[in-house]
């Protein structure tokens, strides 16, 4: 079994995505570190339309929003 | 210690220490290979010495490159003679650095990190040797869009090494035929971007280097968490290292010629200092923790983001990529 910090971080995953689809590209959510807790990763494509809007939490999980750009496959040229 | 002083000390202590501590380990090297002693007059690995900084002060630098010296006499006399103020340190073998220039060109034996792609696309990486669970043939292992030009091949296709953006040419460069891929999915959630290719008859290649990090060790952990370092050696950037910034990542939205595909449950790495994981080129590449066990294959990236600010990289769980292909990892 997983640490339960671990688990929550998973379970709150689908929610998060719905919820932060709403306000922007996403382009990947996924688990991290936030200080000493599991928490979520929002990467958007472009900078939200409203950030004072983003939730800093989703079922008491921690969020973290990051700018990743546009992410291409990786091949020369 | 002053830069002078170190210097003189330097010179001093270096034909004495090394003179010392190769002795043992060439009566060792002559006991287990049973042959004369002109063979065994290759340079042993033993001490570098070079002058470090601590502070304002220069200290002298000592580099130990092999495990068995770490509690050696002869380094109580060069503390001595150097006041304590010395800076000793184990690091290993010294191998050679895998360069992008390097890297770029024909290579034989074919080695991880090097050009490589089907004939019909530009270059990516050779990411390291596997076997086949069933036919146990050994197979080279990088992405479906570097090896299946995303789905667009056969099973025989030319695999060239160098790729053709690195000049390689059919049919001096064949290296490789393709053998199989899991097909990348524009109406479906991926997991996977990766391909096997069988390497020509009688071709030599080296499975284990990775570049100066060492020798591949195996497979690591099924989930690679937040903050494991990890290093990779690539056709573009060479040799890497990064830091794990999320795992079990999904909705990942990558860019191919064929459309935007989704992966899910992907790990995302972010480089060391001021340099990117990776950048155009490095597809392919094998992505391994500290201890040099294989952890995911690299695939994507872009230029935003990371605590540097230099871009992110994005890379299949290992264990995924194996289990989809039906192989094991060659070490």
């Amino acid at each position: 079994m997983d640490d339960p910090a671990l688990e929550s971080a998973r379970a709150a995953k689908a929610r998060a995505l719905a919820l932060f689809s709403e306000l922007g590209d996403v382009v990947g959510i996924g688990l991290t570190k936030i200080g000493d807790r599991y928490g979520l990763k929002i990467n958007f494509s472009s900078p939200p339309r409203d950030p004072s809007a983003l939730p800093r939490e989703v079922d008491g999980v921690p969020v973290k929003v990051e700018v990743v750009g546009t992410i291409r496959k990786r091949s020369a040229g | 210690m002053k830069l002078d002083s170190a210097r003189e000390l330097k010179t001093q202590l270096l034909s004495a220490a090394v003179r010392t501590l190769e002795a043992p380990a060439a009566i060792r090297a002559m006991g287990v290979r049973a042959q004369s002693s002109d063979v065994v007059n290759d340079p042993l690995r033993t001490v570098a010495l070079g002058i470090g900084r601590s502070g304002q002060q220069h200290v002298l630098a000592v580099r130990l490159q092999r495990r068995a010296l770490v509690n050696h006499p002869v380094l109580d006399d060069i503390r001595k003679k150097a006041k304590g103020e010395v800076d000793i340190r184990y690091v290993g073998r010294v191998l050679k650095l895998e360069t992008p220039s390097k890297l770029q060109k024909r290579r034989r034996p074919l080695v991880i990190g090097c050009s490589i792609g089907h004939f019909s696309i530009t270059a990516g990486t050779l990411g390291c040797f596997v076997k086949d669970r069933k036919s146990k043939a050994t197979l080279i292992l990088s992405n479906n869009h570097v090896l299946a030009n995303e789905n667009n091949a056969k099973k025989g296709d030319a695999i060239l090494q160098p790729g053709s953006f690195d000049k390689g040419k059919r049919p001096k460069d064949v290296a490789a035929n393709l053998q199989t891929f899991v097909k990348l999915k524009a109406r479906a959630v991926n997991f996977v971007d990766c391909a096997t290719a069988a390497p020509v008859a009688g071709i030599a290649f080296d499975a284990r280097t990775l570049g100066s990090f060492g020798k591949l060790a195996g497979v690591g952990s099924a989930v690679t968490e937040d903050g494991t370092v990890v290093h990779k050696v690539g056709r573009t950037t060479g040799e890497t290292s990064g830091r794990v910034t999320a795992f079990e990542l999904d909705n990942v939205i990558v860019g191919y010629d064929i459309g935007n595909l989704r992966f899910d449950n992907q790990v995302e790495i972010e480089g060391a200092g001021l340099k990117s994981f990776s950048d155009g080129g490095d597809s392919g590449s094998l992505i391994v923790d500290e201890a040099l066990n294989a952890v995911a294959l690299l695939f994507a990236g872009g230029d935003e983001g990371g605590t540097n600010g230099m871009g992110l990289t994005y890379a299949n769980p290992i264990h995924a990529v194996l289990d989809a292909l039906r192989v094991d990892l060659l070490t």
